[in-house]
């Protein structure tokens, strides 16, 4: 297959390889590798490049293709990432604002998203991106009837759920970036704190993503120790008192760490990519860990079985995506939390046109 | 110690004693050995896609972000803190004041001030220079036993002011030079030789940007050296050499189309940064294209005080010695040319920093 690089037109001799290495006597024609693994980024705006610059730099891998509505933007972004090829393995970065670009792929990440105008009501919002993904999921699923689907675009659960819809995909695969970077904020004010690294803290927001998210006090551990319990049975002098206001507050800080941040620097980019690369790294190489992410949680936690809303709930993924919901001890209050944010994202999704 | 956030949050202290507890007769922690600290000084796209990389491949233990923008600043610190469950047991820490870059091993500097239309290009190193004064001293005050790393443009006469303005030894002051340059043509020729960017040697030397020089005789792919009737399919000399200068412009121009299409360049610089920073805080003695003190080597004068790259071995004191190439007499030539230019704009600079 004839290659085409910049070079040849630049005048550089087209069998140079052939002179410098020779193939062995007999050898058999190369056979297509079986296992490459492909993802594609659809958006690259500052979420999306940072999601896909992650995953290049932790080899997650062996080809990436980026789409988006802008070409000039997407050709400097694809460029951007090639000319650091001597410091990388060998990944393929390939760019288009064709869809034809993601064929394929073993998994797609949808960062694309319209921005919310001032005054424009939430409806309103949610109208333009259901319109927007109606151009990007079916060619998507299209190209690649065999991928994982990755939300990130927020807001997040109610596109998860369009997505699916568009898709026609079986729901495990297809999943929301979710609560799983809110857990990891949470994680790392608990972490903070107690003087651990936060990989050893288990905690879990779940629910809806954003200012509605339930913190699941009752769940936390720390090196396998639960919190709650271990402080309550203490007969200690400076035993804590876990109140409900002091809960809550640090839950209000976890959601409004994203909203500081966009304030400061007018994005969030670095922490959605960790945390979406790390998702990859657990779907793809068919990790089968836990984490909290948008999926249909229809029939789970008392959520009626004939509401099909998308919230976060700690899940096993792998490979085929969703494999299973970790069944965890709810409280009352945070299995009654789970099911307003249901019954509110039913009632949204019942005026969307899809 | 820094304040906790959590405890602005209400949670009480001493939580953590509750939850694990010392073995009997334990000896106070001291301090870790290889704490590896690393300051950035300048948080804008090139500074934060360094910091990025540098943290996502664990080459540091501490990580200080500084820049005069203090709400962008935070927001950047706090944006890369939130990932920290994804991350090794790494502190990160930033400030507008450079005091919080104390006791680094190796200060990044990618602060800069940016070419105003029409700007001559003297007028330009001297905004930069005044820059530089500010933040040069007390950088090498705050970590007088720091590498210094600079990547600000024009990264070889920046280089050069950065050392002079830190009294350090020439072997601890560093420019990022060419050693992306190199990385593009690497790319370049890699694609049309379909290997691994990482089996082609070729370095690209001098003055980082339009000036640089292709060294087209050192180049080996694999540990096959190419030579130059390979590379111009037996063409005549003339005609070669005017194939080989298209792509050298066009590792040069690679840069610029970046620019032009996304506004700035920040990711293979990252990467490229973070390729350096590992054979200097890891000791690798690794070789490596980057801006040093060139005078003495390849027949620059001695009194040519300035900084080019040439391929360098790179350890945790800097720069350990500079390769011997066979470098042919043009390729020579077009880095004494390179010296003199510079050295005639340096002596243009007041360098007096006042104390």
């Amino acid at each position: 297959m004839e290659k085409v690089s910049s070079l040849s037109e630049l005048g550089l001799a087209t069998d140079i390889h052939r002179s410098l290495f020779r193939p062995i006597h007999q050898a058999a024609p190369p056979s297509p590798t079986k296992r490459r693994t492909k993802i594609s980024v659809v958006g690259a705006g500052n979420v999306g490049m940072a999601i896909a610059q992650t995953i290049l730099t932790q080899d997650l891998a062996d080809e990436l293709a980026l789409v988006d509505a802008k070409p000039d933007l997407l050709r400097g972004e694809m460029l951007d990432l090639q000319h650091a090829a001597a410091f990388l393995p060998r990944t393929r970065i390939l760019a288009s604002t064709d869809y034809a670009v993601t064929a394929d792929s073993d998994l797609c990440i949808v960062t694309a998203g319209a921005r919310q105008v001032p005054g424009e009501t939430r409806l309103d919002l949610l109208h333009r991106n259901v319109a927007l993904f109606k151009l990007i999921v079916p060619p998507l699923a299209r190209h690649s009837p065999a991928a994982l689907l990755l939300v990130v675009s927020n807001p997040v659960d109610v596109l998860t759920y369009i997505t699916w819809k568009l898709s026609g995909f079986p729901p495990n695969r297809v999943i929301g970036s979710g609560t799983n970077l809110d857990s990891s904020r949470f994680r790392f004010l608990l972490a903070d704190h107690l003087e651990v690294n936060a990989q050893d803290v288990q905690a879990y927001m779940v629910g809806e993503h954003g200012d509605s998210s339930v913190a699941l006090w009752s769940s936390i551990s720390v090196g396998g120790v639960p919190v709650l319990d271990q402080l309550a049975s203490d007969d200690n002098n400076a035993a804590v008192v876990m109140e409900q206001e002091v809960l809550e507050r640090i839950r209000k800080a976890v959601v409004d760490s994203a909203y500081e941040v966009i304030r400061l620097k007018g994005y969030t980019s670095w922490a959605i990519g960790y945390s979406v690369a790390s998702l990859a790294r657990s779907l793809l190489r068919d990790q089968h860990r836990i984490h909290p992410v948008s999926l249909l949680a229809a029939g789970f936690y008392g959520i009626p079985r004939d509401r099909q809303v998308f919230l976060s709930l700690p899940a096993q993924i792998g490979r085929s995506g969703v494999l299973t919901v970790a069944n965890l001890h709810l409280t009352d209050e945070e299995a009654a939390c789970l099911q307003r944010s249901a019954e509110t994202l039913w009632e949204l999704q019942q005026k969307l046109e899809l | 110690m820094a304040r906790k956030s959590s405890s602005l949050l209400g949670l009480a202290n001493g939580v953590s004693h509750q939850l694990f507890h010392p073995v009997p007769d334990s000896a106070p922690p001291y301090p870790a050995k290889r704490h590896t600290k690393i300051s950035v000084v300048g948080a804008g796209n090139v500074g934060m896609a360094i910091a990025q990389t540098i943290l996502t491949q664990h080459l540091v233990d501490e990580l200080a972000l500084v820049d005069r923008k203090a709400d962008m600043l935070r927001g950047e610190m706090l944006d890369l803190q939130h990932a920290a469950a994804f991350l090794p047991h790494t502190r990160i820490l930033s400030s507008t004041e450079l005091d919080v870059t104390a006791g680094s091993d190796i200060c990044i500097i990618t602060a800069g001030v940016r070419q105003m239309p029409g700007e001559t290009r003297l007028n330009l190193f001297q905004r930069n220079l005044a820059l530089f004064k500010q933040i040069v001293p007390p950088v090498a005050r705050h970590s007088p036993d720091a590498l210094l790393l600079v990547v600000s443009n024009p990264v070889d006469v920046l280089a050069y002011i950065a050392w002079k303005l830190s009294g350090f030894p020439s072997n601890r002051v560093i420019g990022s030079g060419t050693n992306l340059d190199s990385s593009r043509l690497r790319f370049q020729l890699a694609q049309r030789l379909q290997v691994n960017a990482q089996d082609v040697q070729a370095y690209m030397v001098g003055e980082h940007g339009d000036g640089s020089i292709a060294l087209w005789s050192s180049i080996s792919v694999g540990g096959v050296p190419i030579g130059l009737g390979h590379l111009a399919n037996g063409k005549k000399t003339a005609e070669a050499a005017e194939e080989l200068e298209e792509i050298r412009k066009s590792v040069v121009d690679g840069a610029y189309e970046v620019i032009y299409l996304k506004g700035y360049t920040s990711w293979a610089i990252g990467y490229s940064v973070a390729d350096l920073v590992r054979s200097l805080v890891r000791d690798l003695h690794r070789v490596h294209p980057v801006s040093l003190l060139a005078k003495g080597s390849y027949g620059i004068p001695e009194d040519r005080e300035v900084f080019l790259s040439l391929p360098a071995k790179l350890g945790s004191s800097g720069v350990l010695g500079v390769a011997n190439l066979e470098l042919t007499e043009e390729e020579e030539k077009r880095l004494r040319s390179s010296a003199d230019t510079l050295w005639e704009m340096q002596q243009q600079l007041d360098l007096k920093v006042k104390s």
